[in-house]
């Protein structure tokens, strides 16, 4: 019996093939970890799309390194770590040298580190990571790598420019602190704790909260009469997802007027989720790099984002994936080769255009630096938010912008630099 | 006869040993290095995980909890050892420390859950495993939340210089106690406490009556399956030099119970075949489909419904033919090649329907060009559409007269077999 | 005073909406003895119907339309796959049931997209009722308790009041005896599974606008409902209404009580040191620990009383 079961395992693995595309000199190739199955894939699905987008554009416009383009080569992750390392794994054996990926800071501390053990057993061999969104602080701090370059605002950043608007509005005298109980929403909980403080002494905290995260939590009502109890005026809070869609709910169903001073509560598909009556019952004040609806938005942004949309019929909603795609670009011409540790050298102290002003690369730490709009949910713009054809009926107004200045903060890192070559 | 039947299980057990020995010469790349690994431990997993549903007939939905919690000690083990507050332990001997977390929490949780089996068992070991999953995030301290812990497995001396930094060093390793642990379990099934925890599945009354304690006999299933399960958790966090918090949910318990059911519960070798199939199956298809979760729900339901004795199920169907006569299994190839040609034709117009489904409603931009098998399709066209709907059709039709040809030739070479054993 | 009433109130409500979901659960369960892993996956479809429907004709008629709709996919999934499993027993249902769960949630996704549809409190009931303690209380949450309640009587006076129930209850205990007297039992069954997946509908209909109708809700609502019929005792309606009140009360008192191990170590007038891995455990306040409760009360149940609290049988 036993015998024909192995003939049976024989069979079935020799019809297993490992073999990949032989690797394409001409091109230049950024593998793309992201989830593009589960229940996070809608995310993951539209940062590739963004992330072609733009690469298209560079290659239209003649591509880098006199000519060659660059690929953008996504890789299924599930949202599931495991599976994360083994499409690593998988990217190092097709020799690309280049990983981004953003959704799920858990995911980016595995890239990072398993990178770092790489880059290390195997010189003149190593794969940079381009962090296209996740906001973990200290992957800029203590574990800062030169191998690694972030192109978005990290936790710290963004609370502070949350912080710094806070201390302007005039309305706000008690805020409450409302976060998800896990690495990210502790770390918002502690530079929210510290900024409030350096910058908004006036300000009370009249409650600090930590919640379990990930949808577990269905009835926020008692948070809301905690939150109502407390007087505050303004929340400020990280969550995300159902933990911060069903507590604003809830907080409108109660008649809760509180601004939320948050970083995603307010992003496009929680916003229709909660529809127009909860997303404008109170402000939902949120951070990014830039929206349609600012005054100042500038002609050639305008221009890049029509084109986006005739392209993916989305509106625009981040920046980020833009910057790092021009800087990376940028960064292989400075270099004149597509050897990692050049166009790291390359990326150093690198500036490009943003939305107000210019942006940066912090050469210490390689945290990019720009100017920061808060923004609130409303039905009264010029351009609603547009999903895949879909009018959601709002969209964002500027409540003021943040300086480069103001959320520059001192960095812990202590950047160990390969030789030039 | 008792000696050649033993010997040639041996035999068989070293072949299966030397085939996957050498399949790293074959594959050595670094991805399919982590594959294989990957398939010893699901492997020693999904056996262990048997152990349970197939020879003691309890349903759990969070096996999880052995293999995620013996990952996590065994990194905080390894992270100990590498700063040096720990003193050193040879990684070779992981897995017992792995087992003995296992052992220790399957004590715990069997004695509250096998008073039964059954639907009320699978319930409490999800309850289980919920908890389980809520405490690797509330404990920040100890399972550091949804980052899970990173280690570096190259810790310590490096005897006869293997530090298992290489992946095929690791391989080696874990084949090294797959192939011991699922031997050891499949002696335990032949011994008087397997037969116990079969009689217990089958008629617990019976057992009950004839003097067992019911519930002993499944608190020990329980406790050694756990233990194997912990073992298999320690490779797996030496594989991949990481444990997070989904190795402990209900995602990987409902993994292992996919692998372990479609493979066939009801054959020792059953659970390898799942294991070692599915997981090639999950790591290659998420590169090509977005569907996979569906089509692996699809077939578990149908090997549910139709095939209850999962793969390892319809290959035993023909263990007595093949043992009597074997020029009736001649007869057979016929029919089933037409049976297995019509499900192929429908299965495959079914996976073309869901694509451009998939490719409608969550890629396209209005576009139509799909590329299904190799092909290029417009899923704005009628004519695709009609074309997978026909597949469909066709396969069915087709599988009503084949499905009838196969049955009928397998009924009437068993008929065969009947009367050769009796005459 | 009035805290304790106001948290008992919103725990009450919580409450109710895990009754209802549950109910159909523990129906399906008594009745059949089949546990479906697909009952959450159900109640997502009363959202996500409700949205749909509720776009073309509003919310009204979709309370109505989408639990019927849901009722026959239940009897539907009954008739030619559940029955076709029942001879090889429970467990082979729950795995059947467990391949579904996985197929309904892919088809949503592939039908709705992956991201939350906009499915919102109907405006008609979309205004502050009245205030208890500074906040205020939409008609839809008052409507939607009343709606429950009517659940747990109507049921309960069905199946023990009237000879439906007595028919139902006999065809589980004895099938032959009650396809002897003339009735279908296969089609007792079929009607029983497409009511309780009815039930579930309808408690996704309900709650879909204010929890969110998104494609994992079912996922992170399931296992919170066995947890209640096992509490409850398996199969008792009056046990799956006492153990959701229970567990929703519990879960809103425990989430407004910032309380630790800490707390009550220092009134004792001791205190620990700062430094010591202990602080993690003494530090967790109650709140923090709300999600796991119901968890925790199933394995305190287990050890005491493994019945359940109306249950008839040992788990």
């Amino acid at each position: 019996m036993l015998n024909k079961f192995i003939k049976i395992i024989i069979f079935s693995i020799s019809l297993v093939s490992f073999n990949f595309s032989a690797f394409a000199k001409d091109q230049i190739k950024i593998a793309m970890i992201e989830p593009m199955s589960g229940p996070l894939a809608a995310i993951g699905l539209d940062l590739i799309e963004q992330m072609e987008f733009f690469a298209e554009r560079v290659n239209e416009q003649g591509g880098v390194l006199g000519g060659r383009h660059i690929e953008i080569v996504p890789f299924d992750n599930q949202m599931i770590a495991e599976k994360t390392i083994q499409q690593l794994r998988k990217v190092i054996d097709q020799d690309i040298r280049y990983v981004t990926q953003g959704v799920g800071s858990n995911h980016a501390l595995n890239i990072l580190k398993t990178l770092k053990k790489h880059n290390k057993r195997n010189p003149g061999k190593e794969v940079m990571f381009l962090n296209n969104s996740a906001v973990t602080t200290s992957f800029t701090n203590e574990l800062c790598d030169f191998y690694h370059f972030r192109f978005d605002a990290n936790v710290d950043m963004k609370v502070a420019a949350l912080v710094t608007q806070l201390a302007k509005d005039p309305d706000v005298k008690k805020v409450y602190l409302i976060n998800q109980n896990y690495a990210y929403g502790q770390s918002f909980q502690a530079a929210a704790q510290r900024l409030l403080a350096e910058r908004a002494p006036h300000i009370e905290i009249v409650g600090d909260e930590l919640i379990v995260p990930f949808g577990k939590i269905l009835d926020f009502s008692p948070y809301v009469a905690k939150i109502t109890s407390s007087g505050a005026d303004a929340v400020l809070t990280g969550n995300w997802g159902p933990d911060a869609a069903r507590m604003i709910i809830a907080g409108a169903n109660a008649g809760l007027k509180v601004k939320y001073y948050s970083i995603y509560a307010g992003i496009p598909n929680a916003m229709n989720q909660m529809g127009k009556k909860v997303s404008t019952f109170t402000p939902i004040i949120q951070v990014t790099e830039s929206h349609e609806n600012d005054p100042d938005h500038p002609q050639w942004l305008k221009d890049i984002e029509a084109e986006y949309f005739e392209y993916s019929r989305k509106s625009p909603y981040a920046d980020r994936i833009r910057m790092l795609i021009e800087m990376f670009a940028t960064a292989l011409d400075k270099a004149g080769t597509d050897n990692p540790t050049d166009v790291g050298f390359a990326l150093e102290g690198l500036t490009s255009r943003g939305a107000k002003g210019e942006i940066y690369m912090r050469e210490t730490d390689h945290q990019i630096h720009f100017d920061m709009v808060l923004s609130h949910v409303s039905e009264n713009v010029e351009k609603t938010f547009i999903y895949n054809d879909e009018d959601y009926g709002m969209a964002y107004i500027t409540d003021g912008w943040v300086s480069r200045e103001d959320i520059t903060l001192p960095t812990t890192c202590k950047m160990k630099r390969p030789k030039k070559s | 006869m008792n000696l050649v039947n033993s010997i040639k299980s041996v035999s068989s057990w070293i072949i299966i040993g030397c085939i996957a020995a050498i399949m790293p010469l074959i594959f050595d790349s670094y991805f399919a290095l982590t594959l294989l690994s990957k398939m010893g431990v699901l492997v020693m997993f999904t056996v262990a995980y048997n152990m349970l549903l197939g020879q003691g007939g309890m349903l759990s939905f969070g096996h999880a909890i052995y293999f995620g919690f013996a990952g996590y000690v065994s990194v905080h083990i390894l992270n100990g050892i590498g700063e040096e507050f720990l003193p050193y332990f040879p990684i070779v001997l992981f897995p017992i420390i792995g087992a003995i977390v296992g052992a220790f929490l399957g004590v715990i949780i069997g004695y509250l859950s096998t008073r039964r089996a059954g639907t009320a068992f699978a319930m409490i070991s999800l309850g289980f495993c919920e908890m389980a999953t809520a405490f690797t995030l509330i404990f920040v301290v100890f399972f550091n939340g949804e980052d899970g812990i990173q280690t570096d497995r190259m810790v310590g001396p490096e005897p006869f210089g293997v530090s298992f930094g290489p992946q095929i060093e690791v391989y080696y390793l874990i084949l090294f106690w797959t192939l011991l642990t699922v031997v050891l379990m499949y002696l335990i099934t032949k011994t008087p406490f397997g037969r116990m925890s079969n009689a217990v599945r089958d008629n617990p009354e019976r057992a009950a009556f004839i003097g067992y304690n019911v519930r002993h006999v499944r608190w020990i299933a329980f406790t050694l399956s756990a233990m194997f399960a912990g073992a298999a958790g320690s490779l797996h966090a030496i594989n991949y030099e990481h444990i997070g918090f989904e190795s402990v949910s209900v995602i990987q318990s409902g993994q292992v119970l996919f692998m372990a059911f479609i493979g066939g519960v009801g054959h020792f070798l059953g659970p390898i075949i799942g294991a070692i199939g599915l997981t090639y199956l999950d790591s290659i298809l998420l590169d090509y489909t977005e569907a996979w979760l569906l089509y692996l729900g699809v077939t578990f339901s149908v090997i549910v419904a139709f095939a209850p004795g999962g793969l390892a199920g319809l290959i035993v169907m023909h263990g007595p033919i093949a043992n009597t006569n074997k020029s009736l299994l001649l007869g057979l190839v016929k029919p089933y090649l037409s049976a297995i040609g019509s499900t192929i034709l429908g299965v495959l117009g079914f996976i073309g329907i869901i694509e451009m489904l998939y490719f409608k409603s969550l890629i396209s931009k209005g576009e139509g060009e799909i590329i299904i098998y190799w092909t290029e399709f417009n899923a704005n066209g009628l004519l695709s559409w009609a074309l997978f709907i026909g597949m469909i059709i066709a396969g069915i039709l087709l599988s009503k007269i084949t499905y009838r040809q196969a049955k009928e030739s397998w009924d009437n070479a068993m008929s065969v077999v009947k009367s050769e054993i009796s005459s | 005073m009035d805290v304790f009433l106001f948290t008992l109130f919103n725990g009450i409500l919580y409450g109710m909406l895990l009754f209802m979901l549950s109910s159909g659960l523990t129906l399906i369960f008594g009745m059949m003895g089949v546990l479906n892993f697909a009952h959450a996956s159900f109640y997502m479809l009363g959202a996500y119907f409700a949205y749909q429907i509720s776009e073309y004709v509003g919310f009204y008629p979709a309370l109505i339309i989408a639990p019927l709709i849901i009722a026959f996919l239940g009897a539907y999934v009954e008739r030619y796959g559940l029955r076709r499993v029942h001879k090889f027993g429970h467990v082979a249902e729950l795995l059947f049931t467990f391949g579904l769960f996985y197929i309904i949630e892919e088809i949503v996704q592939m039908v709705w997209g992956k991201v939350p549809v906009g499915y919102h409190i109907p405006p008609s009931m979309d205004f502050s009722l009245f205030n208890l303690m500074g906040t205020s209380y939409p008609a839809y949450q008052i409507f939607v308790l009343t709606v429950s309640v009517f659940i747990f009587a109507g049921l309960f006076a069905v199946l023990t009041k009237t000879r439906a129930g007595l028919i139902i209850k006999a065809a589980l205990t004895h099938p032959e005896t009650v396809s002897a007297l003339g009735h279908n039992v296969p089609k007792v069954f079929m009607m029983v599974f497409g009511l309780g997946c009815g039930l579930a509908g309808l408690a996704g209909v309900l709650a879909g606008n204010t929890l969110g109708t998104e494609p994992a809700m079912a996922f992170m609502l399931g296992p919170i409902v066995f947890v209640v019929i096992v509490v409850g005792g398996l199969g008792s309606l009056k046990g799956a209404l006492v153990a959701s009140l229970l567990i929703g009360v519990m879960q809103t008192f425990a989430v407004s009580m910032d309380y630790s191990l800490n707390s009550l170590i220092s009134l004792l007038g001791f205190s620990f040191d700062a430094e010591s891995l202990w602080r993690i455990f003494v530090d967790l306040t109650i709140s923090q620990l709300a999600p796991v409760l119901p968890y925790l009360l199933l394995v305190v149940m287990l050890i005491a009383r493994p019945r359940g609290l109306f249950g008839t049988r040992d788990v």
